[in-house]
């Protein structure tokens, strides 16, 4: 298994880009924000290229440039959702006091919280994702930076509570195991017809309570 | 190396196992919940561990294995078929009863908006993370208005609802024989689930409320919250808040004798009203439910189980306390008919002793006005103790009258809170002033 490298570098200040740069990135969110428009409008697979350039009021060669395909479209989506997530668990003081399975549970509500405007495009891309060949894929090479980030995300905060003595050294296995959870969970809330989606809630909180038989001893009883 | 099933051998982690897979599906089972929380409550789980490891608790597990678990589990009026389990363990599960698993503040947070559609920070001018009172299956966090009304915010654990579904279609699969021979009656089962699901809906309970709020109003001596209603929701319930201690606390404070007295004889006089002139009782008499104020009076609080009686039953029942102290045939004719309803199966032999001491036991709580003690010291557990005993023979006969089920219940509430209070109450007077100075024009 490869080792997941310390999230440090992440976390440092990023680079201020050039006004090109600045620019580029301008056109990339509103070529996203056109699209994601019209995914939940006509849904992901029904949404052509055309419609996009169209909407975001670029011509479809600049679109190309940007984006090459739908798939280009959702990892950039992923990627923000990610960049913003991150930010926003580092933003929130009281949470970084809290239990771990309350962190983690309000890591996985705030992403579902973010994506809920986009609930059909989401259920598109996991389907998407399920192709070995899709830039989706957790296999994929594509989205091998994004998942590295989340992982090393994750293993920051499990090796915290590692630090304090709250769960035994779980080493890599930890991050890649709430990453698997964390996908199945976003697959349940997805089909959850229940009011609010509190069948989410209720499994999420039970499962994560779980995480505290891992501390040392308690699963003998 | 093969496992015996329930044997010592078996390894640990799988007789846990077994236990987790009582949850049935996703949402999981309630009792579910309560052995989660059994094994992982912080500080609690060792002294937890410790009961388990006992003979008595190892015999819940065999129960809960066998499926009869259920039955000992759900709600205070499933308690009183308490003769399949030792004492110890039903202390223990009367603790976990009606008990939802407490919830973190991203939780508490998460709910709220999951059924009123915004987060509470954003609806309240403050709203305090931290729960102040855990509620039948939820938790009260306190808040403030953007009016700047104090208020009590009820949030209740997600899908409890259909854990409590899943409970009870374990429990029915696990009594069919039962109910095939007429032990664990089909119209007990529904009866209680009824009961415990409507608990689950905040706006019944705030319907609840109201009509409590409006039609205790001859009672000085009590206070119910009002509802904010643009802040309620089938699963967030907003009330006023209510001043006043939970009664433990108040207990605490070391009242004078006099302060318990009158409170004592305040909690029967509201229990009387309520039932001999609204026919409706708030049938959850438990201590965290009085909040008692200096002044003795008395706030009510959690309205979620609330058990309307048919007119039928309440002229029974006062047919039965006026003819109480005249001792004849028509006294036992009409406890019969309260206990067992109009289709009991006349069995002399087992219910003759039953009747006669349960007559025995309403005359020693309801001493003769023309005795020379009508003074009852509740202090003395034989009361309590005897009607417990009572309650739980009587659910050992077959068509047990559901209305019977939720007033003993109710009556054991009381007298556990009397008994708590060690209170001296003249009983026989609290009824007779009742009687003559209540009108009766309450009735629905």
């Amino acid at each position: 298994m490869k080792k997941i490298a310390n999230d440090r570098k992440t976390r440092a200040a990023p680079k201020r880009p050039g006004k090109r740069a600045g620019n580029k990135e301008r056109t990339r969110r509103n070529i996203l924000r056109a699209a994601l428009e019209l995914f939940s409008r006509k849904g992901f697979f029904k949404t052509t290229t055309r419609q996009i350039s169209v909407k975001a009021k670029i011509a479809e060669g600049t679109l190309f440039n940007y984006f090459k395909t739908k798939d280009d479209l959702a990892l950039y989506f992923s990627e923000q959702e990610l960049a913003g997530l991150i930010e926003w668990y580092h933003d929130q003081k009281k949470l970084q006091k809290a239990s771990l399975p309350e962190k983690l549970f309000a890591i996985i509500h705030r992403h579902l919280e973010r994506i809920s405007p986009y609930e059909e495009f989401i259920g598109a891309v996991y389907l998407r994702a399920l192709q070995p060949v899709s830039k989706l894929s957790p296999l994929s090479l594509d989205s091998q930076e994004l998942n590295l980030r989340y992982l090393r995300f994750i293993q920051q905060i499990l090796r915290e509570a590692e630090e304090k003595g709250q769960i035994p050294k779980l080493g890599d296995f930890g991050a890649y195991a709430f990453g698997v959870f964390h996908i199945a969970m976003i697959s349940y809330w997805l089909q959850d017809g229940s009011p609010g989606k509190e069948n989410t809630l209720a499994l999420l909180d039970r499962s994560l309570k779980l995480t505290s038989a891992l501390k040392k001893g308690a699963w003998q009883w | 190396m093969a496992v015996v099933k329930g044997e010592a051998s078996e390894p640990r982690f799988l007789r846990g196992f077994r236990i987790g897979k009582l949850g049935v599906g996703l949402t999981g089972s309630y009792i579910g919940y309560q052995l989660q929380n059994l094994f992982l409550d912080g500080g609690r789980r060792e002294e937890r561990r410790k009961l388990f490891q006992n003979k008595a608790a190892r015999k819940v597990r065999e129960e809960l294995q066998s499926l009869k678990g259920p039955v000992m589990k759900l709600g205070q009026a499933l308690s009183m078929q308490s003769h399949l389990l030792p004492e110890e363990v039903l202390t223990e599960l009367a603790n976990l009863q009606m008990r939802a698993p407490a919830m973190h503040p991203s939780l508490a947070r998460a709910q709220f908006k999951a059924s009123f559609g915004a987060f509470p920070e954003d609806v309240f001018r403050e709203f305090t993370a931290e729960p102040f009172a855990a509620a039948s299956l939820g938790q009260v966090h306190r808040a403030v208005t953007k009016a700047g009304e104090q208020v009590a915010v009820k949030i209740q654990y997600p899908a409890i609802r259909s854990a409590i579904e899943n409970d009870f279609k374990l429990l029915r699969s696990a009594t069919f024989l039962g109910r095939l021979t007429g032990h664990s009656p089909e119209a007990v089962i529904s009866e209680i689930e009824k009961g415990i699901l409507q608990e689950t809906d905040y706006l019944e309970e705030a319907k609840n409320i109201e009509f409590f709020r409006e039609r205790l109003k001859p009672l000085p001596y009590v206070r119910v919250p009002a509802v904010f209603r643009q802040f309620t929701t089938d699963r967030v319930l907003t009330m006023s808040h209510l001043d006043g201690e939970p009664l433990m606390e108040f207990l605490a404070g070391k009242p004078s004798q006099e302060l318990r007295n009158q409170v004592g004889a305040r909690l029967m006089g509201l229990f009387t009203y309520q039932k001999f002139t609204l026919y409706t009782l708030h049938a959850d008499p438990h201590p965290g439910n009085y909040l008692i104020d200096a002044g003795g009076t008395i706030g009510l609080v959690d309205f979620g189980c609330v058990k309307k009686f048919s007119p039928g039953f309440i002229q029974l029942c006062q047919s039965f306390s006026e003819q109480l102290w005249s001792c004849g045939e028509d006294q036992s004719r009409l406890l019969e008919q309260l206990m067992w309803g109009p289709e009991f199966v006349r069995k002399p032999r087992l219910t003759h002793k039953l009747l006669k001491d349960t007559i025995d036991l309403y005359q020693t709580i309801h001493p003769a006005p023309a005795s020379n003690h009508t003074v009852v010291d509740f202090g003395d557990g034989k009361v309590l103790e005897k009607l417990t005993r009572l309650s739980h023979d009587v659910m050992r006969n077959k068509l047990v009258n559901p209305d019977w089920i939720f007033s003993s219940r109710a009556e054991i509430g009381l007298y556990n809170v009397l008994h708590l209070l060690r209170a001296k109450i003249n009983t026989t007077a609290v009824w007779l002033d009742l009687k003559s100075a209540l009108p009766t024009a309450g009735r629905e």
